[in-house]
């Protein structure tokens, strides 16, 4: 794997050249992108930078944005996470069902806990049995989805009175003017990159994900460390599912299908490397959100839907290989 | 004579998968007076080509330490273009088809090559936007062949075996051998295996790595018009979800995600256990909510065996 | 040989049915994806009690998940089994007709349930029971008419693209609100996949995209809730009628609080036992139309009380 080689080098290389504005620009060059982007569609449509529509788009965003929180920490920790879409839909389904059976508060706790139990379930095939965490976790996306369809049945589940239950906070409600979704999706955002940032514990997850043999020498339970980002992961697609469910007031069992794919593509627009050991949450929320600007500004200049498809094709390699030609200092690799 | 212990750890002629492929077909054939027919068996070689043919090409794209994602929606395309051009005549239509998935193969592989973007992330892309081309293309229409000779020759047989299971076949003799006999082979487990070392004994690994983008593009595509011959028609959702039974086919072989090791004699393991537990769970009539969770639960029980057997190899990072 | 020996099998089979009424006969039926909406789960259970009540009748349950390939590959799995009778609600309206053709030639009956196959494959069937999606959106187009005065702007929710149903029920729609409705203007159609959030997530955008929205009408009450909600949350639900298809219980709940103005009545339970008494009736040898539409009638507040809430 030669890019993964070179793009380890560029990574080291791009460490030394720290200051200066010009540098801080070049690196931040996926914001300059996102400013473009976001110029090019208010040429095209007057609704797009309208406060509404901004607040629209930042809401839809937070549900792919609260899992990518999430999943961005197992990625810096050097795996990759699958499975968020089936538990996504699992998480869901159940918090919905259970909320005319026990009550919103016994179903939101009954949901946190089972959706950590299956995040522990990653946790520990990956973390301890040391099995590879693309093939596990599609494993589990494929066996999740079966799950959620026999607890289920198959049908679809609905919360009857969605008018008059405190649940609906969640997914509808506001706070000074703000959806409570951006809100939930800012707050954990935040705390998890203070915690990346700022605490021995995130410093150790760059380590084992950077370079695992050396994070184990220097004492760090990697094993332990991998666990918890899946715990982490899991913990983001509850906050998710608890938004969603309350949005919709109802789930269908495969309402999370896909989700993995537009929460990766975000994170890689973000411009976290797949590789681990480097990536901040503040990337990914900006990749989630041009994501989401996209997806909007595309419907609202009024291009059929598979065109976003096409665009995203294009963005997101652009956006990576240009984070790697600015790292290198050159466009093209080398090799032949 | 077969070494045990070279077998166990996958490194033999034969690799474990097919121990699992021989226990459920035993499994099977007493579970269901049906499963052991030849017209069930050849059934179910037809259905696994589909999948079995792509996962040719994505054994050599592993084993050189890429992967690629964008094989179900070219399968799409090239089924759709397959269909779709037979006013232009069958044989244009189907090399059209095919010469839509080399050329995919090639810009996947060319990115790579050129930009040094992990593999993985450029075909996610082409997954998402060959999808998008299809739909340019087909208009979000299925087409249907008006030529019953094209459907005609996807439930043809010769003798009692069906000539896509034929196809399948020759194809997976012929991959074999490339990769056991050829520099080609050789150079694929190389680049796997060591780039640097690769680069430094004169390998073009870019050009290498290429290469075998257009042989799984090429493979996905010939899988997508011999499905379409099959069904005699494409639809535009064609093969949504491909990528991953493919690649979950391949490493179920034994090849290693993180390159340098595999083998498509293992890969023919993998798609036939697929297959023959999708045929026989049918046969069985186990509904279709626990196909889901038992296919997972395999799956993670066969990783889970494959690494206690292999606990010396040396241990990857994972992508 | 074995299609021979399948299609003498059949003909002595029918005769035996002709004879004797209590012949037990096996019926195989593959589905399009159970559990990705309630009414397909609902029409599965209703299928098997349907069954069970014939008392003569062994079923053979497979669901091809939404993919056509697998699908075929069932098929070929059915005739394998040399089963009776085939029931194949289609993946696809034209992709499955090579394997319904091969069924045929097998000499085994095949009934096509819920949505229609293209009208090449028509020779191979023995007969169809289901809805008529086109005859569903040219309703819900007149009642888009009644409640808009033939005056308006709307917009369109669809089901998933290139899914028979989605495309068959847009086109009725399209087709008679042009001729009914001149004046109505469908100013935009997207796709929201059957999903009732992202049905949410597109009428959101709708309305910030238009100022002025005076109807939606959805594939199904699924995506036409989710749409419901969506102009709720704006404040805007008052101004905008919404009209579905496929009445799901949360449609007839918003129909009954007046939120929703109709949908089409279309019962999972009706569907499942129409395909299975069709399938027998071709068994015992009785001349089966090959079109047989069961009916599906609008609701709306007017008619509520007509029927009953849908279980799904």
């Amino acid at each position: 794997m030669a890019s993964v080689e070179q793009g380890k080098q560029a990574i080291m290389l791009s460490k030394k050249h720290k200051a200066g504005l010009l540098n801080f620009l070049s690196a931040q060059g996926i914001l300059v992108f996102f400013l473009l982007c976001m110029f090019a569609f208010s040429l095209f449509s007057e609704q797009f930078l309208s406060q509404s529509n901004i607040m629209t788009v930042v809401r839809q965003a937070s549900i792919i944005g609260i899992i990518a929180v999430g999943v961005t920490v197992v990625i810096i920790g050097g795996n990759l996470d699958l499975s968020v879409g089936s538990m996504l839909s699992f998480s869901t389904v159940l918090v919905v069902d259970l909320h005319d059976k026990i009550g919103p508060a016994g179903a939101i706790i009954l949901m946190f806990v089972l959706t950590l139990l299956i995040g522990a379930v990653n946790g520990f095939l990956i973390g301890f049995m040391r099995l590879n965490s693309l093939i596990v976790t599609l494993a589990m996306l494929s066996a999740i989805q079966g799950l959620v369809l026999i607890y289920s049945g198959g049908q679809n589940v609905d919360i009857a009175n969605s008018s008059d239950t405190w649940f609906a906070f969640f997914g509808r409600g506001y706070v000074l003017g703000i959806a409570v979704p951006v809100i939930l999706f800012a707050l954990l955002a935040i705390i998890v990159q203070v915690v990346m940032s700022y605490t021995s514990y995130g410093r150790r997850i760059f380590a084992v994900g950077g370079n695992p043999a050396a994070a184990v020498y220097s004492g760090i339970r990697k094993n332990w460390c991998v666990f918890s980002t899946y715990l982490i992961s899991a913990f983001c697609v509850a906050c998710a599912a608890l938004v969603l469910g309350s949005r919709v007031m109802g789930s269908q069992n495969n309402v999370g299908q896909g989700y993995e794919l537009l929460v990766l593509a975000g994170i890689i627009l973000g411009g976290t490397s797949l590789l681990g050991g480097a990536g901040s949450i503040w990337k990914t929320v900006i990749g989630v959100l041009i994501l989401g600007f996209i997806q909007n500004g595309l419907l609202l200049v009024g291009y059929p839907y598979y065109t976003q498809w096409l665009v995203t094709w294009v963005i997101i390699i652009l956006a990576v290989w240009l984070d790697l030609a600015n790292k290198r200092k050159r466009l093209f690799t080398t090799h032949s | 004579m077969i070494n045990v212990k070279d077998f166990l750890k996958g490194s033999g002629v034969i690799q474990p998968i097919w121990v699992f492929v021989i226990v459920i077909t035993v499994f099977f054939s007493f579970m269901s007076e049906y499963f052991l027919s030849v017209g069930n068996l050849t059934n179910i070689l037809v259905q696994t080509s589909t999948i079995g043919l792509i996962a040719l090409g994505m054994t050599y794209v592993m084993i050189n330490g890429n992967i690629d994602l964008s094989v179900g929606a070219v399968l799409g395309l090239a089924a759709s273009l397959s269909v779709g051009l037979q006013d232009y005549g069958i044989t244009i239509a189907v090399i059209a088809a095919l010469a839509s998935g080399l050329v995919l193969g090639a810009i996947n592989g060319l990115i790579v090559w050129k930009t040094g973007v992990n593999a993985f992330i450029v075909t996610l892309g082409a997954m998402i936007g060959v999808r998008g081309l299809i739909f340019i293309y087909t208009e979000e229409q299925s087409f249907y062949a008006t030529n019953f000779a094209f459907s005609d020759f996807g439930t043809a047989s010769i003798g009692p075996i069906p000539v896509l299971a034929i196809i399948f076949l020759i194809c997976t003799l012929v991959m074999h051998l490339v990769l056991k006999k050829t520099g080609h082979g050789r150079n694929t487990f190389a680049v796997g295996g060591n780039p640097e070392a690769a680069l430094d004994a004169g390998i073009r690994i870019g050009r290498h790595m290429m290469i075998n983008f257009i042989i799984v593009g090429f493979f996905a595509a010939l899988a997508g018009v011999l499905l379409a011959t099959q069904m005699g028609a494409a639809t535009p959702n064609l093969g949504r979800d491909y990528e991953l039974w493919t690649i979950t086919a391949v490493v179920l072989g034994g090849t290693k995600l993180t390159g340098g090791y595999g083998s498509i004699t293992g890969t023919l393991g993998g798609v036939l256990a697929i297959g023959i537990l999708r045929n026989g769970m049918n046969l069985m009539q186990v509904p279709a909510f626990y196909v889901l969770v038992i296919l997972g639960a395999i799956l993670i029980s066969v990783l889970i065996i494959d690494q206690r057997l292999n606990v010396h190899a040396s241990k990857g990072v994972s992508i | 040989m074995f299609y021979k020996t399948a299609l003498a099998t059949s003909v002595m089979m029918l005769s035996a049915g002709l004879a004797q009424a209590e012949e037990s006969y096996r019926i195989g039926i593959t589905q399009n994806n159970v559990g990705v909406d309630s009414y397909q789960t609902t029409y599965e259970s209703a299928f098997e009690e349907a069954a069970e009540k014939q008392g003569n009748v062994d079923i053979v349950v497979l669901d091809a998940g939404g993919d056509v390939a697998r699908q075929i590959g069932q098929m070929q799995d059915l005739i394998q089994q040399n089963v009776d009778a085939i029931i194949i609600w289609p993946t696809n309206g034209q992709a499955v007709i090579p394997a319904i053709r091969q069924a045929h030639k097998a000499g085994i009956p095949v009934v096509v349930t819920n949505s229609k196959i293209a009208e090449a494959g028509m020779e191979y069937i023995a007969s169809f029971s289901g809805p008529d999606n086109v005859q569903q959106g040219a309703s819900s187009a007149e009642m888009m008419c009644e409640a808009l005065d033939g005056e308006g702007q709307i917009v369109q929710i669809a089901g998933q693209p290139g899914y028979t149903t989605a495309m068959e029920r847009s086109q009725g729609f399209e087709e008679r609100l042009a001729e009914a409705c001149p004046g109505i203007e469908l100013v935009e159609t997207q796709p929201a996949d059957w999903n009732r959030e992202k049905a949410q997530r597109v009428m959101e955008n709708f309305l910030t995209k238009y100022d002025d929205i005076d109807g939606v009408y959805a594939g199904d009450d699924n995506m036409g809730v989710g749409a419901l909600n969506a102009a709720k949350s704006a404040d805007r639900a008052d101004e905008i009628v919404f009209i579905g298809a496929t009445n799901f219980a949360v449609g007839y709940e918003a129909i009954e609080r007046g939120e929703y103005y109709g949908s089409i009545y279309q019962s999972p339970v009706d569907d499942a036992e129409a395909a299975l008494q069709t399938a027998l009736d071709v068994l015992s040898g009785e001349d089966v139309p090959k079109m047989n539409f069961f009916e599906t009638p609008k609701i709306t507040a007017d008619n509520l009380a007509e029927f009953e809430k849908p279980v799904f």
